[in-house]
């Protein structure tokens, strides 16, 4: 499972465009019961991420105990050290990041580029490649994971970082989103440098690209999380544990042998999940940025 | 980039592609070519690593290819449809069906509708430090599942686990949530909404912004009480939002796989044995043909699944 | 899942020209069937047997030459799992001490991953030289063509009989055993003794009665055996053979419908029955609650010494015991073989590593650092395990123990065995339906031979 897509909540809620646009604002009759209930949603929402995070400072036996406590009795950072110095996720760490950022740089580039020629050029065939891409959207993982994992190996490139970002570096999401968005820009402004001479490619990199600030900001969030967050396909091509990613080192860890240690268990989650954590925060407001100077399009 | 706009545009895209009037012209050799050159980086990739694994998977489903022949991959046996007949009279591919079927038919709603009514809830115009909620009630679905399953299989330990240690200073004894065969799967689905929710809303939130609050005046005016205004104009309006969010939400839980590989590995008794996990299972045991067959059989449900949710929640215009 | 997927589709398909594509595709299709098809010949290539008679000029060479230092050298890496991958570096040094001229590289697998790992470096081309292999998954990667069959050079009589037979598939012998292990009933005498039965049982009545008693002294649970899940086979199999089951016969069929099945699944299933065993496996990990006295007794290896030491137990309190003998007093043999790949590109180096690994004195050193007990007998007369009573009892089971048939659908048979007994303890499942589903699924699944 995992819905691994993440829509942008960036431009919905805006105080500043409060009247303006469309927002209902009604049943402003019990406005404490109101906060209370969005509150003890926000605790159970959040609260297992608190219990995460001050578990993984807890040793495991602690964890164990009944009733159970609360604030760490002895806190420690033996998981910690334990992760860094025993095990290896610096490693994992590295490996997670070097695919996420390539199959992000990828996506951008190469959605972008088809999503321009989709959007504003016409050739042959291109009714036939929008419909394909789409239609690769429904198709599951398990479909394509062992015959992409037989042609990696064949092009002896199993167990690399080439065959953690190649199967993903591009994506359909970025097709349509780009393609969308590039379909909104006036064609009279290509045209005008069309008819100054120039030629495609100054106008996607000139004209288009610098416009899709917003878009390609979004894609790029999106493309990261999926990509770091990504279990299955990591799972079945790393062989040897130098390749693992963040996630898939925790699962290993998690079920295996390591699976009495749940105190270490916790700080590793805390490792997967701090990192996106802190970018989406950072980004959120890129985005929100990203679509107030350009504007809603 | 609003939801409603996205679900309305990304039908309406597809419709004008493939409906539209044939073009007066074709286009010219060197169209060709520049098209083709900004499209190529990308179909090159795309053939290679998604729409050619997906035919050769299809090929493979005839075969009776296993993992013991993976260096000598051609000399196999074309088997027909022996597979599919292996597949649908395996107690276990049924009992993962089933799993699946209950998981996607109690899990999408369950997650929509908290989606929805977070959504109504931040909605309020009166609400305070509406960032905060918004960014609580959204952390979880952007975090890495496999994070989310090792906590919560702590969270429900049967002896140790918080859960059961709080219902313990209220004088319940928890059952053995993980560990039984009735529990099992509802845990899962209940971890599956909590996750997911906040895409729903945030989704949801959008759809709410974009009805004119002129409609919601003019029905006070009228008399409208309680949950008229929500049943006769929100709801209708959110029909595209809710299509979209549907189909997503769907799509994903028709391939739950994480959630029982890390927490349960489909126990007990295989009551947590969902068709993902039971292909990967297959493929495990070097049994590929099978593997492929089971993954097409997913593939045609999620398609069917996905074309009658159109034709239900299409947008009435 | 691959990351950002996202969906819509249509119904609608309008490509121009569709018919000369679709014939193009068809036509296309029809050869690639003509030309598929197994053939006997590739099927004869495949076979462990032949492999061995038209091995590569690696095998052949290597049988007389694997002794001499000077013929191996270059560098080699080494896969191993779990503890002994961590550790294995140790010996490592010790061999390149003695063989400046190899170079060993040691890379550490979680288990878990491991099965795939090794399948899918076969598949791809990128193996090892040597990997440690676990006793079950020897005959999937011989089959697979994968590993490369033992020198004659190397003696198998200095091995227990039971590892050996972990290494021979199709009666070819790939690799030799590196460590073992088996299993017996640890329990707690001080409970035992209050209960009023306190002493190794002798057959599966003075077992049941050496649980009761557990039990009457206050443990909250008798005895701990898995009720199924990964590995549920392990603890139930002995039983089994304690019956006198067989799970193969001497043509190689599937005997598991038998007597002794039911016999054996009734018995384990009367723990679960009684109450005597807890009904799931706990999130407190045994060597706790055995501490502690929740739980009397369980079935394991002799890693399990250390382990319930460092949990604090007192040793004065607990010990071990030798399966209970009905027609015999059989345990499961374990632990992992050493071999080296088909594809290897540094044979000659690896054989010269196991043979290091194998030899007694290293295989005392072996158990010193982790406490794997050496599959080699001779190893046995040295002090450091001679003199230790625990120990000595462990030896004394591996003389009669048993393991998996070494078929390369051994896993998927295992699985099958843990589903029923998981269907026997905690389902509805009657003992002699249990043993007739194992009989019809394991014959459905077949040996793979």
């Amino acid at each position: 499972m995992t819905t691994t897509t993440v829509m942008p909540p960036a431009d919905t809620v805006d105080s500043a465009k409060a009247s303006a646009s469309g927002r209902v604002s009604r049943g402003s009759k019990h406005p404490v019961l109101l906060h209370v209930a969005l509150l003890a949603g926000l605790i159970l929402m959040v609260g297992p991420f608190v219990w995460m995070i001050i578990s993984s400072f807890k040793t495991t036996g602690e964890l164990r105990q009944l009733p159970p406590t609360f604030i760490p009795e002895e806190p420690t950072l033996t998981n910690y050290r334990d992760l860094f110095d025993r095990l290896d996720f610096p490693r994992y760490f590295f490996n997670s990041t070097v695919v996420a950022l390539c199959v992000t740089a990828g996506n951008l580039l190469f959605c972008s580029m088809v999503g321009y020629a989709l959007a504003k050029l016409e050739f042959a065939g291109k009714r036939v490649l929008l419909v394909l891409v789409l239609a690769t959207l429904m198709v599951p993982g398990t479909v394509t994971f062992m015959p992409q994992f037989v042609l990696i190996s064949n092009m002896g490139l199993a167990n690399t970082h080439a065959a953690l970002i190649l199967p993903t570096v591009v994506g359909a999401l970025g097709v349509f989103l780009m393609r969308q968005f590039i379909s909104g820009i006036p064609d009279e402004l290509l045209d005008a440098a069309r008819i100054d001479g120039a030629g495609e490619y100054r106008i996607f990199f000139k004209i288009i690209l610098p416009l899709c600030g917003a878009p390609l900001a979004t894609l790029a969030i999106l493309t990261f999380l999926g990509s770091w967050n990504a279990f299955l396909w990591p799972l079945v091509v790393a062989s040897t544990e130098d390749m693992y990613t963040l996630p898939v080192a925790l699962s290993l860890f998690a079920i295996g042998q390591q699976e009495t240690n749940v105190a270490l268990q916790m700080a590793g989650a805390v490792v997967v999940v701090l990192p996106v954590v802190v970018l989406f925060l950072a980004m959120q407001r890129y985005v929100i940025q990203g679509i107030a100077t350009t504007g809603i399009k | 980039m609003t939801a409603a706009v996205t679900a309305e545009n990304l039908s309406e895209s597809i419709k004008e592609e493939v409906e539209a009037p044939p073009r007066r012209s074709r286009p010219t050799r060197k169209q060709n070519l520049v098209g083709w050159s900004f499209a190529l980086p990308f179909v090159g990739l795309f053939v290679v690593f998604m729409a050619g694994p997906i035919l050769v998977s299809l090929i493979t489903s005839f075969t009776d290819l296993r993992s013991t022949d993976i260096r000598s991959p051609f000399g196999v046996n074309f088997v027909g449809f022996d597979n599919y007949g292996d597949v649908f009279s395996d107690p276990k591919f049924r009992k993962a069906a089933v799993n699946t079927a209950i998981f996607v038919f109690v899990g999408v709603p369950l997650t929509m509708s908290l989606g929805l009514l977070a959504a109504v809830g931040l909605n309020q115009g009166i609400v305070k430090f509406r960032s905060v909620f918004r960014l609580g009630f959204y952390l979880p679905a952007i975090t890495s599942i496999v994070a989310i399953a090792v906590v919560w299989r702590l969270l429900l330990g049967a002896d140790t686990g918080l859960i059961n240690g709080l219902l313990d200073v209220v004088g319940i004894d928890g059952p053995g949530w993980l560990n039984d065969t009735q529990f099992a799967l509802p845990s899962l689905i209940v971890m599956a909404a909590w996750k997911n929710l906040g895409f729903s809303m945030i989704v949801f939130l959008a759809g709410l912004q974009s009805i004119p609050v002129d409609l919601y005046e003019a029905a006070a005016v009228d008399g409208a009480k309680r949950w008229q205004p929500f049943r006769y104009i929100t709801l209708p309006l959110l029909r595209p939002t809710i299509l979209f969010v549907a189909v997503i939400t769907s799509i994903g839980y028709l391939q739950f796989f994480e959630e029982p590989f890390v927490m349960t590995q489909g126990g007990p008794l295989d009551s947590t044995l969902s068709v993902s996990y039971h292909a990967y299972n297959q493929f495990s045991f070097g049994n590929y043909g099978y593997t492929a067959a089971v993954s097409y059989v997913l593939f045609v449900a999620i398609a069917v699944f996905t074309f009658i949710q159109f034709r239900l929640l299409r947008p009435k215009t | 899942m691959a990351p950002a997927k996202c969906s819509f589709v249509t119904t609608h398909r309008s490509a121009p020209k569709r018919s000369l594509r679709v014939f193009a595709v068809g036509v296309s299709l029809a050869l690639v069937v003509a030309a598929c098809g197994r053939d006997d010949e590739e099927g004869a290539d495949d076979a462990p047997g032949a492999s061995a008679d038209t091995s590569d000029d690696g095998a052949a060479d290597t049988s007389g030459d694997d002794t001499s230092a000077g013929a191996a050298e270059g560098s080699i890496d080494v896969w191993a799992m779990g503890t002994e991958g961590e550790k294995l570096g140790v010996l490592a040094d010790g061999f390149m001490a003695e063989f400046p001229d190899i170079k060993v590289n040691v890379t550490a697998v979680p288990w878990d991953a491991a099965h795939d790992r090794i399948v899918n470096s076969i598949a791809g081309g990128e193996v090892p030289d040597v990997s440690m292999i676990g006793t079950t998954w020897m005959g999937e990667f011989a089959t697979l063509g994968g590993l490369e069959p033992t020198p004659e050079g190397i003696d198998s009589s200095q091995f227990f009989e039971g590892s050996w037979e972990t290494t021979e598939v199709g009666g070819v012998s790939y690799g030799v055993p590196w460590y073992v292990e088996t299993r017996l009933i640890y329990y707690r005498t001080d409970l035992a003794e209050q209960g009023g039965f306190n002493q190794a049982p002798a057959n599966w009545d003075e077992f049941t009665q050496l649980v009761q008693a557990q039990v009457d002294a206050g443990a909250e649970f008798g005895v701990s055996l898995q009720p199924g899940g990964v590995g549920a086979w392990q603890t139930f199999m002995p039983f089994f053979w304690q019956a006198g089951g067989e799970m193969l016969d001497e043509s190689g069929a599937f005997t598991l419908d038998s007597e002794a099945c039911v016999e054996a699944l009734t018995f384990y299933d009367s723990f679960f029955e009684e109450g005597l065993t807890p009904p799931a496996v706990s999130d407190v990990p045994v060597e706790g609650s055995f501490t502690n006295g929740d739980v009397g007794s369980f079935i394991s290896g002799p890693w399990m010494i250390g382990v319930v030491t460092d949990a604090g137990a007192d040793p004065a309190t607990w010990t071990v015991a030798h399966q209970p003998t009905e027609e015999a007093g059989t345990s499961f043999i374990g632990g992992s073989n050493l071999a080296v790949f088909e594809q290897a590109d540094n044979k000659a180096a690896g054989w010269a590593f196991i043979e290091y690994l194998s030899r007694p004195e290293v295989q005392v050193e072996w158990y010193e650092t982790v406490s794997d007990l050496p599959a080699v007998r001779s190893a046995w007369d040295d002090p450091a395990l001679a003199d230790d009573a625990l120990l000595a009892a462990f030896g004394e089971q591996l003389e009669d123990a048993k393991s998996a048939p070494a078929i390369p659908t051994w896993e998927e048979i295992a699985a099958v065995i843990d589903d029923q007994i998981e269907g026997v303890t905690v389902g509805n499942t009657t003992p002699e339906d249990g043993c007739t589903t194992m009989q019809q699924e394991a014959e459905s699944i077949g040996t793979g031979l």
